[in-house]
């Protein structure tokens, strides 16, 4: 498998950066400028080529700003997915340096440099792509990774708080690159934004920092500065706020706000890796569980789900997270259209009324099945053991959602 | 009609040179010349087309074959001839002599009967375009324009050019001028003429100087345009002879289809005017959009092996004037052919899969890609074949004057894009059908020399497949054979005629290259290789009967020389070989089989399957009650409707004593209500039900036979001294009791049991589609299916299935291809390699169910399951199912009921 994304200025044909994975080459610039060449010869001719197919791959130019064109090349991985890279990318760049800044151009080199500091979140996200390896923060790439627990709510009026108090407007709560718990208004945020900004909180670097951040559909021009600070060892609270207050003075605010809930959020970590209150409790036969809030794009992830310590039969966790990652991409995302980015290709192709509306789909294998089902703004996939009969994995994915639902412990 | 009438099929002859004649062809008809009526049609290649269709009013047109009315079937069992073969007695030998005297004289008449295949296509195309519709606006009326366009002020119409930079065309209209043109003129219509003056581009402004001086009120003269023009598909297998119509031209232009043809190896062909293109459809060049950005598609194909290490380029989706457009790729050593269609015609998944069916037909009928677009003078023909093909691709029946409303429909529909399709045939019967097509591929013709010694034979038959009405019936060939044989008649339009229309008579001759040969190499000494020969694939249609034989010469028969034109003989032994099938009434039984809808049973009324509807339809039991008695008898009249099912079947008894005791009940449940296709509600109990259908059965087969004796006895007594009676006695006989057993045998079959394959106590089968890839054939259900059930629900399930088996497929061709190389060179990903069944839950939106009566009170969704799966033992097969959720079926096992169906 490989993935090459390479930016390039749509005008002046310089390259701007290549980011790969994989076992692929490093990209000659006579290669770029080849790809680059194939755009810009047709679009002389008033033909704009969107993607190519190849037996295993697919490669695809995406114009952004007028400016900026992206090139993407993968192969051999979840090739379906490569329009969500290249926009997320593309939101990624505007994140660092700002749209006006990519639309004008006007010193290409500075730009390449400032691109420099948002590698490692561009780094995450091509992962996502591969199929060979664990993702480290990005399991998908149009959701949120969280996780539910009973204690988000009191975190909720926490964060609230710490946010007035630093006179910010938006705060959450990571613990190990999940989103845990935001403050109210947290939502008013484009979910893509919030990704970004937890990806961005996640990066190695001092206990307490600021960056210089936009935000590519809130303020795309205007800066913003994002706070992150390390409470506790892969716990981190993020904030978007005003050039005031300084650091130093944030230190302080911290200590004051978070100080008496170390023993909640500790709580709060115990539930990681099972991501799931412990009020859930799931049948033996589910082996994984990734279930998605539509509304809010975000999804849980779990393959720990027995609370008896035994060891899981056969599959891998890591094999597990693939499966259905690879499910929920391929498949399962057509439950819920909303959820699709593609516009130019989807208004030519059947239009939606046509056809019906898709609630439930699944696969089987000779090693497992999985079932996802839709119910309100829920989504939930399951990974089964083979042996289970589709219409039993029916009933119990409708269950689990129910409980999903009704659960008193969930808060999204 | 009434040429059928005259066409007189004589009984065996006395003379040698008992051909089939029409009557209008007096010159042909009689016994003096052995010349067939196609014989000038042969082109100077030796190829041939010709085809003749029977002229059936066009209301009867609109019928589908499927569904023809009982006068046509009766007319056309007048023909009598109880055996065919006989008649060519003899004449092999003078076909053999005058071959080469003939192929001197064809070229004398030949214009003479061009006209054959073209005269009466003309009226039709000219009739819509040429009407004219005349509008006069009060002189009082001045309308508001926006624009301050004289136009618009004056007649309340904006116009636009047309694309040939003269013509202008009603652009739109303003709000207050609507009530004046529309419905009569449309956008879309050229206007003519103002007050008499004609207008263009050029003078429209000096005449509206004119009309504003003028103190009349100006007279609007429009041409109706329908929209594109009518295609008349035998128009286009005339193409071989004549240049392209511009018209036909200019509309695939508009549709943006286009077909390329570059040699990327610059030295090889350095005299080339037009930088390695060797073929480009449509032309002009500078106008294909195709050619001008062909740079893009050449960089591609190049860089993505080379420079990114990746496999070549697939497809590419383009933009061009706001159409999505997909095109793809088919690589050949250093040369490329690229195809590309706008994809609202087709979408990725069909182009994918044509672009193979291009290649191969390509293949097939030259050898080779290279070697197609090399051949010296080929244009024209690959012309006619791009056209033809990109016509199929374009239009269907239904929508052949491309409105722009129906352009959403796609005319190829899945099952024609994944292979053929075939129809699974009551043994009885498939035995009947590869019976006559064994005794033509036999070619036994000791009985016709006595000369068996001296005598070669000018090919043998290497295998023949029968089609009807587009759905094949029978193949003897081997499989790669069928699946380029079937595309180069399904994309020729071959197939789609003899859907549409009744052929009277179709003769195609070409000269091909079978795959077996082109992949065998000259060093190659293995044993079994096969000759050095020529292959010839003859084409011969009757009714909806399609019979494509494929031929070899050389090896043990004479070697073809030359030019070489399709033999008399072996055209006649293949209308022979259909002849036989009429004569079995194996068409008046096909029309019934297709329309029957029993193997297996599909329920065509979905909103039945929901409680409310079951409500509904026991109401309209009870209101049928008192109908029941007639209706009974009316299937009792036709015995071309399917009978009930008996309970002595033997395939659902073996089943219910084996693996299926779980199903006992819905196996065994003849006595439930069975609704039939037609809507006749009919209750059965057991007995009563069996001893009635025999009773029927036993006497029609009295009946049947009764008339066929008669027939003979007014047969013989005709034609007392045909010299077949008196020759070959004993053999003859022996052969008219066949065809006597056969006659019954199809009667009997009328009485079909009804099979299902889903479990549960209902019906919930909606479609189901078999495909065996390799094979290159699929079993579905006749086509005709959907418009018999005439049921927006059910439309509905079929286009969803539909679209959801192309993803399905998609999905399970990584397990396929994995199956088939353990070692890929391109590494799949594993976790969709391991996927065996994909299922999709749809849900039909409520403004279908409204529709199908089903009110919104009742709100219970109507669930329905697509599920794939994919078989690999052996051979991969993938099957699909549509069924509503109510019963969940396990697909192993429908798959097995179904296999026990062939």
């Amino acid at each position: 498998m490989s993935v090459i994304v390479i930016a390039v200025a749509t005008e002046s044909g310089v390259p701007i950066f290549t980011r790969k994975r994989g076992n692929n080459e490093n990209i000659q610039f006579s290669t770029i400028a080849s790809l680059h060449g194939i755009n810009m010869f047709s679009k002389c001719h008033n033909l704009s080529v969107i993607n190519t197919h190849l037996e295993n791959g697919s490669i695809l130019w995406k114009e952004y700003f007028k400016s900026v064109t992206l090139i993407g090349i993968v192969t051999g991985g979840l090739e379906c997915d490569l329009e969500h890279l290249l926009s997320n990318i593309n939101d990624a760049m505007v994140f660092c340096v700002g749209k006006k800044e990519l639309e004008n151009l006007k010193n290409i080199d500075q730009i390449k440099r400032d691109l420099r500091q948002c590698y490692p979140i561009l780094d995450y996200l091509l992962e996502s792509l591969d199929p060979n390896t664990l993702p480290r923060m990005t399991l998908v790439l149009d959701l949120i990774q969280s996780f539910l627990c009973s204690q988000s709510q009191q975190l909720q009026q926490v964060l609230d708080n710490y946010a007035e108090k630093v006179t910010g407007r938006w705060a959450c709560l990571s613990i190990h690159g999940h989103l845990v718990a935001t403050s109210s208004d947290f939502s008013e945020l484009d979910p893509r934004e919030a990704r970004l900004l937890l990806l961005a909180a996640a990066q190695d670097g001092a206990p307490l920092r600021d960056t210089l951040v936009y935000l590519p559909y809130m303020s795309p021009d205007v800066a913003f500065r994002a706070v992150t600070c390390k409470l506790l060892a892969d716990v981190y609270v993020l904030v978007v706020c005003g050039a005031t207050p300084a650091l130093s003075q944030i230190d302080e605010i911290v200590l004051q706000c978070w100080e008496g809930y170390a023993q909640i959020i500790k709580e709060a970590k115990l539930i990681h890796p099972r991501n799931f209150p412990l009020s859930i409790t799931f049948e033996p036969c589910v082996l994984g569980i990734f279930i998605v809030n539509i509304t809010l794009r975000r999804f849980v992830f779990s393959r720990h789900l027995q609370l008896s310590n035994q060891k899981t039969r056969g599959m891998s966790g890591f094999h597990r997270m693939d499966i259905l990652r690879t499910f929920y991409v391929t498949s399962a995302r057509d439950l819920a259209p909303e959820l699709n980015i593609r516009e130019i290709l989807e208004k030519d192709i059947d239009n939606e009324s046509s056809i019906g509306k898709m609630c439930e789909t699944y696969w089987c294998s000779e090693y497992h099945k999985c079932h996802a089902q839709r119910s309100g703004n829920l989504l939930c996939c399951v990974l089964y053991a083979p042996n289970i009969p589709t219409h039993t994995m029916r009933l119990l994915t409708s269950q689990m959602l129910q409980e999903f639902h009704s659960n008193k412990d969930i808060h999204w | 009609m009434n040429k059928m009438n005259k066409v007189q099929y004589e009984s065996p002859s006395d003379s040698d040179n008992n051909w089939t004649d029409s009557s209008d062809d007096s010159k042909y008809s009689d016994s003096e010349s052995s010349v067939p009526e196609w014989d000038s049609d042969i082109g100077e290649d030796g190829e041939l087309v010709f085809i003749k269709v029977k002229h059936i009013n066009e209301s009867n047109d609109i019928n589908t074959p499927l569904l023809e009315n009982c006068e046509t079937f009766k007319l056309r069992s007048d023909f009598k001839r109880a055996s065919t073969r006989r008649s060519t007695k003899g004449k092999i030998f003078k076909v053999l002599k005058n071959r080469k005297a003939k192929f001197d004289n064809r070229n004398d008449n030949n214009k003479e009967n061009e006209s054959n295949t073209t005269d009466n296509t003309k009226k039709t195309t000219i009739d819509d375009n040429n009407k004219i519709v005349i509008i006069q606006v009060s002189k009082n009326m001045i309308f508001n324009s926006e624009k301050n366009c004289q136009i618009e002020k004056l007649f309340g119409i904006s116009l636009e050019t047309h694309t040939d930079g003269k013509t202008l065309i009603v652009a739109n209209f303003l709000i207050e001028a609507k009530a004046i043109y529309v419905p009569r003129v449309k956008v879309g219509y050229h206007l003519l003429k103002i007050n008499g003056i004609e207008v263009n581009s050029c003078n429209i402004n000096s005449v509206l100087q004119r009309v504003i001086e003028d103190i009349e009120s100006p007279k609007l003269t429009f041409q109706v345009v329908t929209d594109g023009f009518n295609i008349d598909p035998l128009k286009l297998f005339s193409l071989n002879h004549v240049p392209l119509e511009n018209s036909l031209t200019q509309l695939l232009k508009e549709s943006m289809c286009s077909v390329l043809y570059i040699c990327c190896n610059d030295i090889e062909y350095q005299s080339n005017d037009d930088k390695g293109v060797l073929y480009c459809y449509p032309r002009p060049y500078n106008q294909n959009y195709l050619y001008n950005t062909r740079g893009a598609y050449v960089t591609l194909n190049h860089l993505t092996p080379k420079s990114l290490g990746t496999s070549e380029p697939v497809t590419s989706s383009v933009l061009y004037n706001n159409t999505l457009i997909n095109i793809v790729y088919a690589p050949h050593f250093n040369d490329l052919l690229l195809l590309a269609v706008p994809n609202k015609n087709l979408d990725l998944f069909s182009a994918k899969k044509i672009i193979r069916d291009i290649v191969r037909i390509l293949e097939f009928l030259y050898g080779s890609l290279k070697a197609c677009f090399t051949k010296p003078n080929n244009v024209d023909k690959l012309d006619g074949l791009f056209a033809r093909f990109f016509v199929t691709l374009l239009f269907n029946k239904n929508n052949v004057s491309m409105s722009k409303q129906d352009s959403k429909v796609r005319s190829m529909l899945l099952e024609d894009i994944l292979a053929a399709h075939t129809v699974t045939l009551p043994l009885e019967v498939k035995i009947q059908v590869d019976d006559a097509i064994t005794e033509l591929e036999a070619a036994d013709y000791r009985e016709w020399t006595d000369d068996v010694e001296n005598f070669q034979r000018l090919y043998t038959v290497i295998g023949a497949c029968l089609y009807y009405s587009g759905h094949l019936l029978s193949s003897h060939l081997c499989d790669d054979d069928l699946v380029e044989i079937n595309a180069y008649l399904k994309f020729n339009g071959i197939l789609r005629l003899s859907i549409e229309k009744e052929l009277e008579k179709l003769v195609m001759w070409k000269e091909v290259f079978i795959k077996e040969h082109r992949n065998q190499t000259n060093n190659d000494k293995n044993e079994n290789r096969i000759p050095d020969g020529r292959w010839f694939i003859l084409t011969v249609g009757k009714g909806h009967f399609l019979l494509a034989t494929l031929m070899e010469a050389g090896g043990c028969t004479e070697d073809a020389v030359g030019v070489t034109s399709p033999s008399p003989f072996y055209v006649e032994e293949c209308e022979s070989c259909l002849e036989l099938l009429y004569e079995v009434g194996l068409h008046k039984y096909l029309a019934s089989w297709f329309s029957s809808n029993t193997l297996p049973q599909l329920e065509t009324s979905p909103e039945f399957l929901t409680k409310y509807g079951r409500k509904m339809r026991d109401n309209m039991a009870l209101k049928a009650d008192t109908l029941k008695v007639s209706s009974l008898k009316l299937s009792k009249s036709q015995p071309d409707l399917k009978r009930p099912p008996s309970t002595d079947n033997p395939i659902n008894n073996y089943h219910s004593t084996s693996h299926h005791s779980l199903y006992n009940q819905w196996y065994n449940s003849s006595q439930k209500n069975y609704r039939h296709s037609s809507n006749l509600d009919i209750s059965y109990s057991e007995d009563s039900n069996s001893l009635k259908s025999n009773s029927e059965v036993s006497e029609e087969r009295v009946t049947g036979r009764r008339a066929d004796r008669e027939q003979r006895s007014r047969r013989d007594s005709s034609g007392s001294d045909s010299d077949w009676d008196r020759q070959d006695g004993s053999r003859v006989s022996g052969n008219i009791d066949m065809t006597d057993i056969r006659k019954s045998l199809l009667n009997e079959l009328n009485h079909v049991t009804v099979h299902r394959i889903t479990a549960g106590e209902e019906n919930v089968l909606f479609h189901f589609l078999q495909l065996e890839s390799e094979k290159g054939v699929l079993i579905a259900p006749m086509k005709s299916i959907e418009m018999q059930a005439n049921n927006i629900l059910y439309s509905f399930i079929i286009r969803t299935f539909r679209s959801a088996c192309k993803k399905i497929h998609d999905l399970l061709q990584y397990s396929i291809k994995f199956k088939k190389n353990h070692a890929p060179s391109n590494p799949l990903n594993k976790i969709l390699v391991a996927v065996r069944e994909y299922g999709m839950l749809f849900e039909a939106p409520q403004d279908v169910l409204n529709q199908c009566g089903i009110s919104k009170k009742n709100t219970e969704p109507f669930l329905f399951w697509v599920v794939g799966r994919v078989f690999s033992e052996a051979e991969p097969r993938e099957l699909y199912l549509c069924y509503h959720e109510s019963v969940p079926q396990d697909l192993t096992e429908v798959a097995h009921l179904l296999s026990y169906l062939e």
